[in-house]
């Protein structure tokens, strides 16, 4: 290549998006000079709608690299060696994309033949797609692909479900429709971030808000057993052991209801707006009216007993009380009748239940002082400032500016439920749940319509709000799997809202069950899919037990990946598929609204990501990859009637008063699609006033209308509604997991026994860090040989980015402390002979890995971690950096597998020096 | 008169390098080159221990020690308060580097790339044969402050002639500015709030104000 | 050269310089001597010194002045334009230096061709105002701290006038005349006051603060350069001015201990023990609530104290 110092052509700076982590999206700039991209700029034109002012975090810097690493597969390729495993050699070769697209298509159209679902009852055809839904913000309109081809199976997961915030997921959103679920950080005023790292995570929206409050003032409390960057940036770190948070945070609700009580609480919130006066029966049910079967309450007025919805009521909170006659609806909808019965209300029973949690017990448990634990529940209710109120454009709204957030595996894997209810309850307590200030949910993807959390509340049963759990009645639960994931048959909360509910059931059944299954396996057995299709994931690195996982990979018949350089998934690949990538294609998403993971914004719209620069070599559009594929399987029709009804775009291209639909006989090319798409958006965001082609988006990047910071608060909707929050007493989910446990049975399946134990109207303290000692005790191994906890951490680098291949982002990455590394307690290390970069073996029981030590004070002394998700064999750049990775040790296990699927990112070790540095 | 400085909030600062990676991206340094970086600073003793995130880079002295060393006059100070080089008369001797109290400076003897020996087209685009051999650091972007002079716009508050890292800064740690401007963003900071300028002992007074606390 | 890997937990703390690396150090070593030794000339010259002598020792000391200029023209990463480093007379030391380098080949290539004392005289004047140009090039080094100790410039013009001396007497022992003693004396006051020198930059730069670093390296060094540097050189001289029998060897061993101390001193001082400043928050930022952290100063005992410039 020759060098160029010529005074430049041309120069543009092209509007579009990055939307590498789930954080997503920020705006950018692509600077081109003469057709080349060579810089990332902030997109200022986006500064007043962009909650993060127009800029986007370090990973989007590395995109300019990302498209002339010289490493990319820039042809369609084909495996020639048919034997598939880590030591053969794949033998790819170039092939055109006639050939290839082919010889996918051919393998999708044998499936055709014989039908979309095999013997066992599960989809013939897998696709996995990378981080957190990010995947769909680059596979233009491949959803709409997905939708016209029918059932497919999403079980085999690149980490969603394991390394996400699982439980917060499923009942953030089953408690207040928190997806994810944050502080409302611009009103609060002290925040309990129990390992949440969003100063690392929440990317640039996340980083200005709380940058903006420490200049304010706000007080953040992290917990964590290491001192992250998070950390770094709070007033207070709280070094707690490992996977204990749950005592911590029972702690203190302890503090608030038993120290504090009710006077000191937010009484009409939670008389009001939760459950917490509804009677509760001996047997742990509610006490219903007899008639209408709702709940009930006991009323201060007239001193009876009545439904919770009686108007005029004024329900007591606290107490137990007699009541002449009611009736309890357990599992099975079996009714029981009570005469002369004793109810306690829900707030009675959450007192006595937490009467044993002092912060005194919690310190033998969590290695927190009590006299710390009970000075931070004060200051948290201090800060609460019950009865204050803000009004926000023009509405007055309590102010409970105090939230207690939460990290990965804290609230994924055991424990995370009881962590999910304690800080959801610790809101409740003081009305800080979805009121400014207070903690607040972000979305929704479990249910419906994601771009509005809002219409998602709807009245449902006992005045709580509507939740479609998977059924487990009789007549309804799924005995034979239609996923291999059993995300129906096993994980009723997480629901069936398509592909959301799929991915996040228990993807490492998916894994573990192509090995070995319970002795009691009484289903159909799984196989494995006749085509799998993989786009921007890795589960070869980003799963655990990666060199089992990489062994089930190989015996995938047929497997298809788009590919950006080799790597250790798509090395068992058939067939390479190069494509387009960030800055090479086109794409329109949704932008605004409220959105993980501190994504606030003022305003709701649209932004294209766009063609900055021509593709190299031969890679294509996936668009075009997508269409090709729907021609060669003869899905045209379904698949732009798909398009035409607003899948994989963000509006119907066809509604009242506009009609941009496609005509699928004229094989609509990209643009065509984006276009109709950019009309569709603008006349539906602008209510028909504004229509904006392609072009113009070109230009422009986005198109934003503004929207009331009213939205970002559920707790006035729920008003208006006249629902209550299922809080703090969890009888919806005792039945539910007492109906599950009817229906496994009845199958003979006591494999999931313990699992049914978390269905809890309260949570108990189990022996959390207990479950990992007993499993690795069931495999023989002694404890004293791996005495240390390894977790793992987020780096803003390397998160979700699929850039461990890029070298500027391994550079800049090496200025923060234990990139690429061992961290570890500086004492701890100097016990063991062990010196700041020395190459050290950190080994569970299934196996070791490889780094250098870095050496800290900021790190308990029992715990080691390494940062992101490394040990690359495969990636180009990335396998000569010598990373190491937690997931290579860390086993995947039904014993680590909660009630939800999900597991957590720990694992028990042993660590010595293998040699000096030079 | 007109003094450009920069205030870089340590509050704010969460060490996420996109300023490091934003530098590099809009001078094209190469690998290993970091004209900025932010220093991930620990302190303490298990459990007191803190962490503190540090920016730096050239600190545009007022009395630049690289200036006074300088046998070629390739290092000036600027009218504007910008420390400046001039690569075609720099004779690559590294008395400034040495001279420099901020670690600031670095000499490149050979071209290389990301990837090896061969550039990317991103690379070979901007690659600039000029900068081999001589002593190179941050300029606080001088094209764009250059550029401002041309087009009337107000570093600091026109991003386009504003340093590429502060332009990038996502926690909002960074302001740029004409201190001698009462008015200007940053001189109202610096105000508002207690800072410091590192090595001020040394006497070269620094161009780079970190504030760590409000006034 | 090649920069080491720095890992980042060491980013902020004093590290060890690598842009000088022994092709600049040469210079000091080589050069300071040259300079040292034409001073030591002159004088001996004006104390009786012959003429072969003294043409030997300014051939010498023209030598050491132009290889270690030669190594740090290797060392540059634009030798072609070697020229500019006259640009910057009115500050830069580096250019003075330049300057009398130019000065000195001009007055010591003179004094070779003609044998002319004067020039000779001459020659050794300039020769000094070079070894005074290089030890305030170092001393012009804000950013390390070994070098910007004011007590580093007479400990450099000290050790280049020891190690001047040293080689005056391996020369001065193929004098045929009796200049000898006088330059056994010149040595042995010039070592005793290097030593003098030695012990009040390390106690100053000790006093005033350095990286642990730089400190560990020149307190390690201390010893070593007593006996080599002082002791040995000093007691050979003695011995010889005693009468004791083979005063020739006793002189030649005599000059290169004092030689070879002084090298290793400069060695030490321009490489090993060249630690940059590293960085310094006399403040810690408040995050939100709670107060401000105290000063921090990695990779130094002695926080906010620095010496005076």
């Amino acid at each position: 290549m020759s060098m160029e110092t010529a005074q430049p052509k041309s120069v543009k700076h092209v509007p579009t998006y990055c939307y590498n982590c789930v954080s997503g999206p920020d705006f950018m700039c692509v600077k081109v000079v003469d057709g080349v991209a060579t810089e990332i700029e902030p997109n200022f034109a986006a500064a007043e709608v962009h909650p993060a002012r127009g800029k986007v975090c370090v990973k989007a810097y590395g995109l300019v690299q990302k498209t002339y690493n010289p490493n990319r597969i820039l042809t369609p390729m084909k495996r020639t060696n048919p034997k598939k495993g880590r030591n053969e050699d794949p033998g790819f070769v170039p092939i055109s994309w006639d050939e290839a697209l082919d010889l996918v298509a051919g393998k999708l159209n044998a499936v055709r033949a014989k039908g979309l679902v095999d013997e066992a009852g599960l989809p013939r055809v897998a696709v996995s797609l990378g981080h957190g839904g990010t995947p769909s913000n680059y596979m233009g309109t491949f959803p709409a692909f997905l939708a016209a081809w029918g059932e497919v199976d999403f079980s085999f997961g690149s980490g969603q479900g394991v390394k996400c915030v699982h439980s917060e997921h499923l009942y953030g959103e089953f408690w207040h429709r928190g997806f994810t679920v944050a502080a409302d950080t611009p009103n609060c005023r002290y925040n309990i971030a129990v390992g949440a790292n969003v100063d690392v995570t929440g990317g640039p929206c996340a980083v200005i808000r709380h940058a903006d409050a420490r200049v304010r003032g706000y007080k953040r409390v992290q917990v964590e057993p290491s001192l992250t960057a998070t950390g770094a940036c709070s007033a207070e770190w709280v070094p707690i052991r490992p996977k204990t948070d749950p005592a911590f945070l029972f702690a203190l609700i302890h503090v608030l209801v038993r120290e504090n009580g009710l006077a000191k609480l937010d009484i009409p919130f939670l008389r009001d707006r939760t459950a917490s006066p509804y009677l509760v029966a001996p047997d742990g049910l509610y006490l219903r009216d007899a008639q209408s079967g709702k709940p009930l309450v006991w009323d201060e007025v007239s001193a009876t007993a009545v439904p919770h919805d009686t108007a005029g009521a004024r329900p007591a909170l606290a107490g137990s009380y007699r009541l002449a006659h009611a009736v309890v609806v357990d599992a099975d909808k079996e009714r029981r009748e009570y005469s002369d019965v004793e109810g306690r209300t829900a707030y009675e029973m959450l007192s006595q239940h937490i009467a044993k949690y002092t912060p005194e017990w919690a310190e033998t448990i969590c290695d927190v002082k009590a006299e710390t634990i009970r000075r931070i529940a004060n200051e948290y209710l201090e800060a609460a400032s019950i009865g204050e109120t803000i009004v926000i454009d023009g509405k007055t709204l309590p102010l409970r500016p105090v939230a207690v957030t939460l990290g990965k595996s804290v609230n994924n894997g055991w424990g995370a439920f009881e962590c999910c209810w304690a800080r959801t309850v610790l809101a409740s307590l003081v009305g800080a749940l979805e009121n400014p200030g207070g903690l607040v949910g972000t979305t929704v993807r479990l249910n419906k319509s994601r771009d509005n959390r809002h219409l998602s509340v709807k009245p449902g049963e006992d005045g709580f709000m509507v939740q479609y759990f998977n059924p487990t009645n009789k007549e309804e639960w799924q005995s034979a799997p239609a996923t291999r994931n059993l995300h129906q048959t096993l994980v009723p909360i997480v629901g069936h809202n398509g592909a959301w509910s799929q991915a996040l059931g228990p993807t490492q059944l998916a894994w573990m069950f192509q090995g070995e299954r319970p002795d009691d396996w009484s289903m159909p057995m799984p196989t494995l899919p006749d085509v799998w299709l993989v786009y921007r994931s890795n589960p070869s690195i980003s799963f655990w037990d990666t060199k089992h996982l990489a062994e089930v990979a190989a015996k995938f018949p047929f497997m298809a990946c788009v590919a950006y350089t080799v790597d250790e998934t798509n090395y068992m690949a058939d067939v390479l598929l190069p494509e387009a990538t960030d800055l090479e294609s086109d794409q329109m998403i949704r932008m605004g609204g409220t959105k993980y993971m501190e994504q606030f914004w003022d305003y709701k719209g649209v932004v294209l990501r766009q063609k900055a620069v021509e593709p190299q070599g031969e890679a294509r559009d996936f668009t075009w990859i997508t269409t090709e594929l729907a021609k060669r399987t003869g899905l045209t029709e379904a698949y732009f009637g798909a398009i035409n009804k607003g899948v994989s775009g963000v509006s119907p291209l066809k509604g009242k008063d506009y009609d941009f639909s496609l005509d699928p006989a004229s094989e609509p090319a990209p643009e065509q699609i984006w276009d109709a798409v950019c009309r569709a958006a603008t006349v539906t965001l602008s209510e028909g006033s504004e229509e904006h082609d392609l072009e113009w988006f070109r230009e422009h990047g986005f198109y934003a209308v503004p929207m009331s910071r009213l939205e970002w608060y559920l707790t006035p909707t729920m008003e208006k509604l006249g629902l209550r929050y299922e809080l703090p007493y969890q009888e919806r989910l005792l039945r539910t997991g007492r109906e599950l446990g009817r229906r496994l049975h009845e199958q003979k399946m006591n494999w999931w026994d313990e699992q049914l134990s978390e269905y809890t109207a309260l949570p108990e303290w189990h022996d959390v860090p207990g479950r990992w000692i007993r499993n690795l005790e069931n495999t023989g191994a002694k404890i004293e040989d791996f005495p240390f906890w390894l977790l793992t951490t987020k780096s803003m680098q390397y998160h979700a980015g699929g850039n461990a291949a890029i070298e500027v982002m391994h550079e800049v990455a090496q200025n923060l402390r234990g990139h690429a590394g061992v961290i570890m307690n500086t004492k701890t290390a100097a016990g063991l002979g062990i010196a700041e970069g020395d190459r050290v073996e950190v080994r569970s029981h299934i196996g070791a890995t490889y780094g250098k030590a870095s050496l800290m004070q900021g790190i308990r002394p029992d715990t080691l971690i390494i940062i992101g998700q490394f040990d690359h064999w495969a990636t180009p750049f990335a396998n000569t950096i010598g990373a190491p990775s937690l997931n290579t040790i860390a086993p995947m296990s039904l014993d680590l597998t909660d009630a939800t699927g999900s597991g957590a990112d720990i694992v028990r070790v042993g660590v010595r020096r293998v040699e000096a540095t030079a | 008169m007109t003094r450009y400085v920069m205030s870089i909030d340590l509050r704010r600062c969460v060490g996420c390098q996109t300023c490091t990676a934003a530098c590099k991206g809009a001078n094209a340094t190469p690998p290993g080159i970091q004209w900025r970086r932010v220093l991930d600073i620990e302190t303490g003793e298990f459990p007191d221990v803190r962490r503190t995130f540090l920016p730096i880079a050239c600190m545009h002295c007022a009395n630049p020690p690289c200036e006074a060393v300088c046998p070629t006059r390739a290092t000036t100070k600027r009218a504007d308060g910008l420390v400046a080089i001039d690569y075609d008369l720099c004779i690559g001797c590294a008395n400034c580097v040495m001279a420099c109290p901020y670690d600031a400076r670095s000499i490149v003897h050979e071209a290389h790339f990301a990837y090896g020996d061969t550039p990317m087209a991103s690379e070979a685009k901007r690659f600039d044969p000029d900068r081999i051999g001589v002593s190179m650091k941050c300029t606080f972007c001088v094209d764009r402050i250059d550029l401002a002079a041309i087009t009337g716009q107000i570093p600091g508050v026109d991003p386009e002639v504003t340093p590429a890292c502060v332009n990038s800064c996502i926690s909002g740690a960074m302001q740029f500015g004409d201190i001698e401007d009462a008015d200007s963003s940053v001189s109202r900071l610096l105000k508002e709030t207690q800072h410091y300028r590192m090595h001020e002992e040394l006497g070269t007074e620094p161009s780079v104000y970190y504030i760590w606390d409000q006034s | 050269m090649k920069k080491p890997f720095i890992r980042a937990s060491g980013l902020a703390s004093p590290k060890q310089q690598h842009n000088w690396d022994w092709r600049a150090a040469s210079n000091f070593i080589a050069g300071g001597a040259g300079g040292g030794l034409l001073l030591c000339a002159a004088l001996a010259a004006l104390a009786g010194l012959d003429a072969f002598a003294m043409r030997a020792a300014i051939l010498l000391g023209l030598i050491l002045i132009g290889g270690g200029l030669t190594c740090v023209w290797f060392e540059i990463g634009r030798p072609w334009r070697a020229m500019n480093v006259y640009r910057h007379f009115s500050s830069s030391w580096m250019t003075r230096e330049a300057v009398v380098a130019l000065t000195v080949f001009a007055a010591g290539g003179l004094a070779l061709l003609t044998g002319a004392s004067a020039l000779g005289v001459l020659a050794g004047i300039l020769g000094l105002g070079f070894l005074y140009s290089q030890a305030r090039i170092l001393a012009a080094n804000k950013g390390i701290p070994a070098w910007r100790h004011s007590a580093s410039i007479p400990l450099m013009v000290a050790t280049g006038l020891a190690e001047g001396a040293g080689f005056l007497a391996c020369v001065a022992t193929f004098s045929a005349t009796s200049s000898g003693s006088a330059v056994l004396l010149g040595l042995l006051v010039l070592i005793a006051v290097r030593a003098w020198f030695w012990k009040s930059y390390l106690n100053g730069l000790v006093a005033d603060g350095a990286p642990d670093a730089a400190l560990r390296v020149l307190k390690a060094l201390g010893p070593r350069l007593l006996l080599i540097g002082h002791a040995l050189p000093a007691l050979a001289v003695a011995a010889a001015l005693a009468g004791m029998p083979g005063r020739a060897a006793l002189a030649t061993a005599a000059g290169i201990l004092a030689v070879a101390g002084g090298w290793v001193l400069k060695f030490t001082l321009v490489r090993r023990a060249a630690f940059t400043q590293g960085m310094a928050l006399p403040h810690l930022p408040v995050r939100g609530k709670g107060p401000s952290g105290p000063a921090v100063k990695p990779g130094w005992k002695i926080i906010g104290q620095a010496h005076k410039v």
